[in-house]
């Protein structure tokens, strides 16, 4: 009788136990869900972001116009450049993107860039979001220098986008 | 006869899920989130511009603070005050040196007297920044991070006109 128990048992164990392994894909992928950011998608591997002593979380990308702010070409190396060369034409300075693909603007097409904020702020306004949400999410590269900043600042305040978010890294 | 029995053990085995598709399905989030995510997030500093009403009405009760950042990064209080060096590009994330040139601790004392005078005066704190046309956005990033510690949102961003 108890002979017969024990190879039972032996049948049974054959069979490798799935739960636990899936227990873990899911909690893994849940912190993979979590953490990951809204605004990826605009985020610009040319631009070396600059480090801020104090910050905050950026919880929220909701009614942000994500404004790349370039450095000169001969300033980026390796990736940035590579990246910078195929996504713009020569001489951008500001780099956005309008879901399907990357636009950039040079010196001297402020206009351009004031009607694309303009026209980020309608789609914004369109879908019910408070006006003080619509902000300009400006990525600058730490060694831009501040011509280029404050040219986009210019052109989303001639936009009538008047709060303004610096995208940082936390500094160690 | 055979076929009878093979029937009744199927019907005798205890019902199951098939659970593979959804495993699958798993998988491929979790590979997707593995390689959108960067662990390291973005941060932020919020800033707003004086708006154009608020210009054209009064002036306010209490006068602007003024930061001056120059081409090379050096940072003066009210133009003449020195509160921070010359930038330099090269210090080292993590080294006392980088942290000194970074935190500007007499700029952020200034602010936080003028934040408490504000709040004295029960107004807002304003606060114009100017910067070179040269230099570089780190320093003003840099700038930012003392106003959002002393808790002052309402900056104005000028460049310096060329000489």
């Amino acid at each position: 009788m108890g002979k017969k128990n024990a190879r039972q048992v032996e049948e049974v164990s054959g069979e490798p136990n799935m739960s636990p392994m899936i227990d873990c894909c899911f909690l893994l992928l849940i912190f993979f869900v979590v953490n990951a950011s809204q605004i990826t998608v605009s985020k610009d591997p040319s631009v070396r972001m600059p480090a801020a002593v104090s910050c905050s979380e950026l919880k929220d990308a909701k009614g942000c116009v994500v404004v790349n702010v370039f450095t000169e070409p001969e300033k980026m190396t390796g990736n940035a450049l590579k990246k910078y060369k195929e996504n713009y034409p020569p001489g951008t300075i500001w780099g956005v993107s309008d879901g399907s693909k990357n636009i950039g603007y040079a010196k001297g097409q402020e206009q351009q860039l004031t009607e694309f904020i303009s026209k980020q702020k309608e789609f914004f306004k369109s879908k019910n979001m408070d006006e003080k949400m619509i902000r300009l999410y400006l990525r600058g590269d730490q060694d831009a220098p501040w011509e280029y900043s404050s040219g986009a600042i210019r052109c989303a305040a001639a936009a009538g986008v008047t709060n303004i978010v610096f995208g940082t890294l936390p500094s160690r | 006869m055979a076929r009878h029995k093979r029937i009744q053990t199927e019907e005798q085995s205890e019902p199951a899920m098939e659970i593979s598709s959804m495993i699958d399905c798993c998988f491929l989030l979790l590979i997707y989130f593995l390689v959108a995510t960067s662990l390291v997030s973005e941060k932020k500093l919020d800033v707003s511009i004086p708006g154009s009403a608020a210009s054209a009405g009064p002036p306010p009760p209490l006068e602007p603070g003024r930061i001056a950042v120059r081409a090379n990064g050096s940072v003066f209080w009210n133009d003449e005050m020195p509160v921070g060096d010359a930038y330099n590009p090269d210090a080292k994330q993590g080294t006392p040196e980088y942290h000194d040139q970074r935190y500007m601790e007499s700029l952020v004392e200034a602010l936080k007297a003028l934040a408490d005078q504000a709040k004295a005066a029960d107004t807002t704190p304003i606060v114009m920044v100017t910067g070179d046309v040269k230099t570089p956005h780190q320093r003003i990033v840099d700038v930012m991070a003392a106003l959002a510690e002393a808790d002052i949102h309402t900056v104005g961003l000028n460049t310096a006109a060329q000489e």
